[in-house]
């Protein structure tokens, strides 16, 4: 892996500075089923094409983003801090 | 062996030479000296010296010679002052260079394990996938054997003496592999153009395949007149004049990564170079032809005489036939026998001959072919095949010199996108769409014109300098046509050449793999068992998985096979091309051993105390200053001090941070009063425990964490994690290493910090699980009292620039009292008697809350919390293992992590354990079943491989109401 990611705070850099934070996804409410949980917890899509990640880039500014990936090819169209995610792709809530 | 003076043995003095005959240099060849110029590579150096076998074959022990001279081909490999697979080729000799051969016994001349020569039969392709199975031992038994027998160098167990692997990171706007014309044309436009250009070259001399031509270029107008080398010179001249560009010579670009991130290789540094555009102008290699004896000492690649002839001054005695299908091999054949070598002629497989370069003296075999070599150590003879009268002739030569069969050098494009194909005209295999940012340029794209490489260069480098794929510039415009007229015009002027024979199944011992010994009738019988197809044909004969990679054989394999099956070469396929292009050494990978260490501010301190340092994660801490239980005995009975400024410790503070804290710790923290502090742990959504510490409440809005000191970058990342998923208000900043913290314990820990602060600490106003802010010895510090060790004690955070002057100030404030510092281990002594967990000691992976038995730090009654749901399960089906603590009935300490036995099997494990210095039981925490859990259970630990009674307690063992902590 040495693709380049940009980072909305610092711009483009090599993927070794960032940490890798998996593809978004929505908690559960509280009150959900435990086969909910499960499938939160255990369970990932794993998409073949673009998919909405968190990264962290842990050799720089030490923030959060979300970057529209495609696990193909690792290419990155997007990138874009959480608060700005309406209307992008993925599935927009991240942890709930 | 008479040493022969190498000044002798040479060509006259020539322009092109390397080699400098007033400046002669030693080195050892197993054990013998050697004498070298200035100039040579070890592999002319023993050339020009006498040495006609190199290496010994890796299956077959057979003899092999120089045959590339370009570092393509696996022959010359040999150990190097003890680096072993070093290809003598290419490698400048230096002074006193400790060279020795491989993979033979006693000696590559004569080597007893040609026997294997003759076994073939026993090792067909594949023999170990079919054979030494049944029974099993045979392969145990086996595999020793075919170890030593099989194999190349050797690594030594000692460790690399000159280790010194450097990693270097470049930027370019522009970077060319190959600094042969078509790259150093590149260079020039690019840097012209004012990019920033790096220039990565595998020879010690920009000039590639020029620096070994003689022939002067009439065609090149700016160039006219000038041999080769010379152009070469020149060009490279103007790059090394050109500012703009950094050229790194002896330097192999070893792999192109996604990003356009080139791996480059030089001497012990490896370079990262990013660059927006990359153009590929690594040229071509000749490969093999396949015959009968093809792998013979005396068998070469017709580069390998340039270079040998050219560069070093160096010429194969005797008389020499030259394989021959373009005009290349004719000039070639003409500077041999001007160099004084006897040319018995030349073989065209063409059926009439251009003649033009070559001297009439020399004779043509028009219509033929190659049809083997003979010999037992090196070519004697070679037998040619006239194809119109289908008679073979046999000819007394000690040279065969293969020309005219070229491959470019696709291996960087192969890791890239781009579509290689064959191409029936050019006969090659050729790069057809570059991926945007990545350009060809030279003899790579299968065009083997010097004109037309110059300016390919040109239009690479202009396009890659504008950025663009589609530029716009006239200049390029017209470069372009420039381009598709000649190579129109190179395209009419191929003369057809009949394909090279394909060996029969039957002939002898025909070479297709150099590296790993496989021949034709392998492959033909891998075929026929199925393997017909590049990948797993390579897999199953182990064809191209050698050091050379398949730069050798690959191209022949391919053509092999696709005539074997009737198919295509396109549809015949080739391997996956992987980095590295060359073989690189661990330590090239490894780079320099960065072993970051942390230090706190005291460490001067308790290296003048003579601590006994111990790495605990990255930091360095004092294990302890002088006997343990002194320091234990100080802090139970007087005062301590320690340095904790390992604690990780973040500062957390918005309008949304309480909420935070409540989502992501087990605890409630939106009710904690300013000025009091909670331990809690963290969870992740399965329940199991990520980390544990204090937060103290500082404002409203303002907290103060302390995380464990392995954990705080990852506590960070999580905290900021669930506030960026959650939008809120909170700012997350670790601050470890902005403040320094001591902690003074113990009955005295008053009296002595009182000497020094205005803040009052009595009893009831400074209450256990308080905080204040205020200072002590002039320093502003944030008070939190807490008790790890049981005592009566304050932590104090404070700018971690003044943490000498408070350890000072306190060590004398305490002096009267007797303060003493103590260790981690004390440390670790003391918080085990309080029943206080160490995460990562106490706890694992799986480990939560409920059966680590802190049920009153979770909070189930919470909305929600990060692991609330996983935990209400664990509370519903009940605990399976409990964290108890154990006293041990007999006078036995256990160590950490010994088993708890249950009817003589283990059902739990001891994760503290240390002695109870009064009656030298020991005691600890330890996981066990939850039906031995209760009080007072009986269980048994394995105490050095025996069994060993011992008693569950559930209080602390010290202070269990936590008295002392709260006086």
């Amino acid at each position: 892996m040495s693709f380049l990611l940009r980072c909305p705070n610092c711009g483009e850099r090599s993927v070794a500075d960032f940490r890798f934070g998996g593809e978004t996804n929505v908690r559960p409410a509280p009150d959900a089923s435990h086969a909910q949980w499960v499938d939160y917890y255990y369970f990932r899509k794993n998409v073949s094409g673009p998919r909405q990640e968190w990264w962290y880039h842990k050799f720089g500014c030490r923030r959060w983003f979300l970057a529209v990936r495609d696990s193909r090819t690792n290419e990155v169209p997007q990138t874009y801090w959480p608060e700005d995610r309406t209307g992008r792709g993925g599935d927009g809530a991240s942890q709930g | 062996m008479a040493e022969p003076d190498p000044r002798q043995t040479r060509l006259p003095p020539h322009p092109s030479q390397w080699t400098d005959p007033a400046s002669p240099v030693s080195f050892t060849y197993n054990g013998k000296q050697v004498s070298a110029l200035e100039g040579d590579t070890i592999g002319s150096a023993l050339y020009s010296s006498g040495a006609r076998i190199f290496s010994r074959s890796f299956k077959y022990h057979r003899p092999r010679g120089l045959m590339c001279m370009t570092g393509d081909c696996p022959n010359c490999l040999m150990s190097v002052d003890g680096v072993p697979n070093v290809r003598t080729c290419n490698t400048p000799v230096q002074q006193g260079m400790e060279v020795r051969t491989q993979n033979a016994w006693p000696s590559v001349e004569h080597d007893a394990l040609s026997v294997m020569d003759k076994l073939d039969r026993l090792m067909p392709v594949g023999f170990y996938y079919k054979s030494l199975i049944r029974p099993r031992i045979s392969w145990d038994m086996a595999r020793p054997i075919i170890r030593r027998v099989a194999g190349l160098g050797k690594v030594g167990p000692e460790k690399d003496p000159d280790s010194e692997h450097q990693h270097h990171n470049l930027h370019s706007d522009v970077t060319i592999v190959g600094g042969g014309p078509a790259g150093l044309a590149a260079a020039l436009e690019a840097g012209r153009g004012g990019s920033r250009v790096v220039l990565i070259d595998e020879g010690p001399v920009l000039g590639g395949h020029l620096l070994s031509d003689v022939s002067v270029h009439p065609e090149l107008e700016e160039h006219a007149g000038l041999p080769g080398y010379q152009v070469a010179a020149r060009l490279a001249q103007q790059v090394q004049e050109m500012s703009s560009i950094r050229v790194l010579s002896g330097a192999t670009a070893f792999g192109l990564y996604p990003g356009n991130l080139l791996g480059v290789s030089q001497g012990k540094c490896l370079y990262k170079v990013r660059s927006r555009g990359i153009i590929v102008a690594t040229g071509c290699r000749e490969v093999p032809h396949l015959f009968p004896g093809n792998d013979l000492p005396g068998v070469y690649l017709g580069e390998a005489l340039r270079r040998l002839m050219h560069l070093y001054g160096v010429v194969p005695a005797g008389r020499a036939l030259v394989v021959a299908s373009d005009h290349r091999g004719y000039r070639l054949a003409g500077e041999l026998a001007q160099a004084g070598v006897q040319v018995v002629g030349i073989i065209d497989a063409r059926e009439s001959s251009p003649g033009g370069d070559t001297a009439d003296s020399i004779p043509v075999f028009t219509d033929s072919s190659i049809a083997g070599a003979s010999g037992l150590k090196g070519v004697k003879r070679a037998l040619v095949l006239d194809k119109g009268t289908g008679e073979t002739r046999s000819y007394a030569c000690e040279s065969i010199v293969i020309t005219g069969t070229y491959e470019p050098n696709t291996g960087l494009l192969a890791q890239t996108s781009t579509a290689l194909r064959y191409d029936p005209e050019l006969q090659e295999i050729v790069p057809e769409d570059t991926p945007s940012g990545i350009y060809v340029a030279g003899d790579v794209t299968g065009l083997h014109n010097l004109e037309l490489s110059l300016i390919q260069g040109k239009a690479a480098g202009c396009q890659a300098s504008l950025g663009v794929d589609r530029p716009t510039g006239t200049e390029l415009d017209a470069l372009r046509r420039a381009i598709r007229e000649k190579e129109q015009a190179y395209r009419e002027a191929l003369e057809p050449s009949s394909p090279s024979m394909a060996p029969s199944k039957e002939a002898g011992k025909t070479f297709v793999c150099l590296c790993e010994d496989v021949t034709p009738k392998d492959l033909y019988q891998a075929i026929d068992e199925g393997f017909d197809e590049m990948q797993t044909l390579k897999r199953y004969s182990t064809l191209s998985m050698g050091p050379c990679q398949g730069k050798m054989c690959l191209r022949p394999a391919i053509e092999l096979c696709s005539r074997y099956t009737g198919r295509t070469m396109d549809e015949t396929g080739s391997t996956t091309t992987r980095p590295p292009l060359r073989p690189l050494t661990l330590g090239t990978l490894a780079g320099p051993l960065h072993m970051p260490v942390k230090r706190t501010a005291l460490h001067e301190r308790h290296v003048q105390l003579g601590a006994a340092m111990a790495d605990v994660g990255p930091w360095k801490r004092p294990h302890s200053y002088g006997p343990v239980s002194e320091e234990i005995a100080a802090v139970r009975e007087r005062v301590g001090i320690i340095d904790v400024s390992t604690l990780g410790k973040i500062d957390v503070q918005g309008a949304d941070a309480p909420a935070l804290l409540d989502k992501v710790y087990t605890h409630r923290f939106s009710n904690l009063p300013v000025g009091r502090i909670r331990y809690s742990l963290l969870c992740s959504d399965n329940g199991s425990i990520i980390d544990d510490g204090t937060i103290t409440r500082l404002s409203e809005r303002h907290y103060f964490i302390t995380t464990t000191t392995a954990n705080v970058d990852l506590m960070e990342e999580w905290l900021k994690w669930w506030n960026a998923g959650a939008g809120g208000n909170v700012h997350v900043n670790n601050v470890t290493s902005g403040y320094g913290a001591i902690n003074v314990a113990g009955p005295k820990a008053r009296e002595t910090l009182s000497k020094l602060t205005d803040v009052d600490l009595s009893p009831d106003a400074f209450r256990y699980m308080r905080s204040a802010e205020g200072e002590v010895a002039g320093v502003p510090c944030l008070f939190l009292r807490i008790g790890f060790v049981g005592e009566t004690g304050w932590e104090m955070h404070f700018s971690a620039e003044y943490s000498e002057h408070m350890w000072d100030a306190l060590m004398d404030a305490g002096s009267e009292f007797g303060i003493v510092p103590f260790g981690v281990e004390a440390q670790r002594v003391l918080r085990l008697a309080k029943k206080h967990i160490i995460l990562g000691q106490d706890t694992d992976m799986v480990s939560n809350p409920l059966e680590a038995d802190l049920p009153w730090v979770v909070r189930l009654d919470k909305d929600d919390f990060i692991g609330k749901h996983a935990l209400e399960a664990v509370k519903e089906r009940g605990p399976r293992e409990t964290l108890v603590g154990f006293v041990m009935e007999e006078a036995v300490v256990p160590e950490d992590g010994v088993p708890v036995m249950h009817l003589g099997q283990p059902v739990g494990r001891v994760t503290s354990s240390r002695a109870d210095p009064t009656t030298a039981r020991g005691f600890g925490l330890a996981w066990v079943p939850a039906d031995l859990s209760q009080e007072g259970a009986q269980i048994t630990i394995q105490v050095r491989g025996r069994p060993s009674p011992a008693r569950v307690v559930h209080q602390p063992f010290y202070d269990p109401e936590g008295a002392r902590l709260r006086e």
